[in-house]
């Protein structure tokens, strides 16, 4: 009797499952805050965490905090830009890896598949060896937009952009410019070949005001155009016909989201180098945790990004006393974890 | 019967000590009559070549320098890439009529052009290198069998012993050691007053390569370059192990914590003294006691200054002057340079006119 007026145990069990997940989207939606706070506090220099709050809050209400001027140097021009930094990129490479995941519907994919990385890497190396007196940022920016752009012109059949044929033209334009930088790499001195790996590897130790407010601008309309259309992605990511079906022009929108990632993850790539993984490993994160629903996964991977990537540039900035670089840790530690929640969510929600 | 006993063997003893006497320069002599001699390399490793050896190719420039130091321009059969070659040119074009002659064996991804080494037919090919067993190392080796003389330059004193052994393979004993007495003497009119200089008062140094937060470690010529000059190395008073690494790269903060007195640039096309003092993106870096007090240099000319060559003094003067200013107040950098040019290539600098 009492079973049939209360609620039944699979009710119960999924309202309690889904309090649990809205709990849970809360807390990931905040995470770059307290990921930024630590961050903030955390560096080789000997700054008390007392001293260095005081510091924040003189800055912020103003208060007569009497502390060394080279403290103020530590947190706002050494730490700041760089957790900024470290957070602009994480976002930008896990949003524009979800877009593409959700447009090709392909879990392999990443924001590095249309040849952002290779072209980019390729115009670092333009840039170190061949022609110094272009900055590096510039030549990756320039030439990883001119590999995508050479893997939608190729893959563009009678006025139609198939996934496929994207995909595959990603695949050779990445493959040609591999191959150009490879000359580049035999041809230069050792001095430039050694900077050419560093670059690669990708880092934030020269984090700085001027790398971020050159950045940002073009990630956060990247991002912003991805985020208030992320609706359309569940849409485009049943399939072309299913798309066409309920009246969307999906050619039109495909365009959109590559552009607004291609600029997300050029600008990012441009000044943090080839960051491994994380394009591909956040958003799968997010969506095995939460499902695949755009709407949720797009604002989740922003933010879970942001706070990856921050956290693990800690690591690589302050557990030793010399910088290691962060693309080697973001594949060191995301890796296993990946393949944890791989096998404990049988399939990472694609299935 | 003792003293018969003793008699005899201090008879055997000296004719054993006259025997080994006599011996042994007979033995030195007999190699150089075989036309043969032993040198052995920075990686200690010895080898057996021509007496005096008459076809050498330099896959390495610094040491080429050596050996054009001690006359030994047309010992030079070929040369592999030179860095900045343009400037360089018109300087082994002065020293070395025949420089444009000479086999170029390029190298490209590691690997020398055999067949362009081969065209060379070289007795001795010099290279820098660290390991016996490295691919250039064995490929030259094994295809070619021509030994190969390894150069791995980690301590100043290595570019002096390079003339003595140089010289010695090509059979100009005499003219390597007026080279080793000229360095040694440009670098005495320095280490003179600066190893006067206690710890405590030599300005901490931090040695900036290419990569920015890339320095020389304790292990390396830059930090004993540094101290010669009359500073010390701030990777000296780091306490970390990766201080003693060829080049470890720093965090900022570490390096804002370690506080240098002086910044050193080693030649940076993208980077001047003043972007490090006043540039934005070098914000962070303004409450290190160099760039408030202007203390930032650069080496602009990496040829002439170049110290892993026997250039080494120059090198020298020019930081002895940047870190003890008023100790070398006096010391006149354009002219010991033009000196130097004169006693070691007999060119004058700048424009290698004839000396």
């Amino acid at each position: 009797m009492e079973r049939a007026c209360g609620p039944s145990a699979a009710w119960r069990r999924v309202h309690l499952f889904s309090r649990e997940r809205a709990l849970l989207r809360i807390v990931f939606l905040l995470l770059p805050l307290p990921a930024f706070a630590i961050s903030l506090l955390i560096g080789t220099y000997t700054l008390p965490p007392e001293d260095a709050i005081g510091v924040i809050a003189s800055h912020v209400f103003n208060l007569n905090f009497d502390h060394p001027s080279v403290y103020d140097t530590i947190i706002f021009n050494i730490r700041l830009p760089r957790i900024l930094l470290a957070m602009m990129v994480g976002m930008a490479l896990s949003v524009s890896g979800a877009a593409f995941q959700g447009i090709f519907r392909n879990p392999l994919v990443s924001p590095f598949i249309l040849g952002v990385s290779s072209g980019a890497a390729f115009g670092a190396a333009l840039s170190i060896g061949v022609f110094p007196q272009i900055p590096v940022q510039i030549g990756a920016f320039v030439f990883s937009l001119v590999a995508v752009g050479l893997a939608c012109a190729m893959s563009r059949v009678k006025g139609r952009t198939p996934p496929v044929s994207l995909v595959l033209s990603g695949v050779i334009v990445s493959a040609v410019f591999g191959s150009l930088l490879a000359i580049i790499q035999f041809a230069v001195d050792e001095k430039s070949l050694q900077s050419i790996v560093y670059w690669n590897m990708g880092s934030l130790s020269t984090a700085c005001w001027s790398k971020f407010d050159h950045s940002f601008p073009m990630v956060a309309a990247g991002c912003l155009v991805i985020l208030m259309l992320r609706w359309k992605l569940n849409v485009l990511a049943l399939g072309e016909e299913e798309a066409q079906s309920v009246g969307m022009n999906s050619e039109f929108y495909k365009s959109i989201f590559i552009l607004a990632s291609t600029l997300a993850a050029s600008a990012a790539v441009a000044v943090a180098g080839i960051i491994g993984l994380v394009g591909l490993i956040v958003p799968h994160m997010v969506r095995m945790i939460f499902g695949p629903d755009h709407r949720t996964l797009i604002p989740l991977s922003m933010t879970f990004g942001a706070a990856f990537l921050v956290l693990v540039d800690d690591l690589a900035r302050a557990a030793l006393g010399f910088e290691v670089p962060v693309g080697v840790i973001t594949t060191l530690l995301g890796a296993p974890f990946f393949v944890y929640l791989l096998r404990a969510t049988k399939g990472g929600g694609w299935e | 019967m003792k003293k018969i006993v003793y008699a005899t063997t201090s008879m055997v003893f000296l004719m054993a000590l006259c025997l080994a006497l006599t011996f042994m320069p007979a033995a030195a002599q007999d190699e150089n009559a075989t036309g043969t001699i032993t040198v052995t390399d920075d990686r200690g490793k010895s080898m057996e070549i021509p007496y005096p050896c008459e076809r050498i190719v330099f896959l390495v420039e610094n040491a080429m320098n050596t050996m054009y130091a001690v006359e030994g321009a047309d010992n030079i059969v070929g040369i592999g890439d030179i860095w900045m070659e343009e400037e360089k040119a018109p300087f082994f074009r002065a020293i070395d009529p025949a420089f444009d002659q000479k086999v170029r064996i390029s190298k490209e991804g590691g690997m020398v052009n055999m067949e362009a080494l081969a065209l060379a037919d070289p007795q001795l090919v010099v290279l820098w290198s660290s390991d016996w067993d490295d691919e250039v190392t064995v490929a030259i080796e094994e295809n070619l069998g021509v030994p190969t003389f390894g150069v791995f330059i980690d301590d100043l004193n290595d570019t002096l012993a390079q003339a003595e052994v140089f010289g010695r393979i090509i059979g100009k004993e005499e003219r390597a050691q007026e080279v080793q007495d000229d360095m040694s003497q440009y670098i005495s009119k320095v280490t003179d007053v600066t190893s006067q200089i206690p710890d405590e008062e030599r300005p901490k140094v931090y040695w900036m390569w290419n990569d920015v937060l890339g320095t020389a470690g304790t292990e390396s010529t830059a930090n004993d370059l540094i101290y010669l000059a009359g500073g010390i190395n701030l990777m000296q008073v780091w306490d970390d192990e990766a201080a003693s690494m060829e080049h470890p790269t720093l965090n900022l903060e570490t390096l804002v914590e370690l506080n240098p007195d002086v910044i050193y640039i080693w030649y940076n096309q993208n980077l001047d003294p003043e972007d490090v003092l006043t540039g934005s993106d070098f914000a962070g870096w303004k409450d290190i006691n160099a760039v408030k007090n202007g203390q930032v240099y650069e080496i602009t000319d990496p040829f002439v200054f170049d110290f892993h060559s026997p250039r080494l003094p120059l090198a020298l003067m020019l930081l002895a002057k940047n870190l003890q200013p008023e100790k070398f107040a006096d010391l006149n950098l354009d002219e010991e340079v033009d000196n130097l040019f004169v006693d070691l290539y007999s060119v004058h600098y700048p424009g290698y006119a004839p000396a």
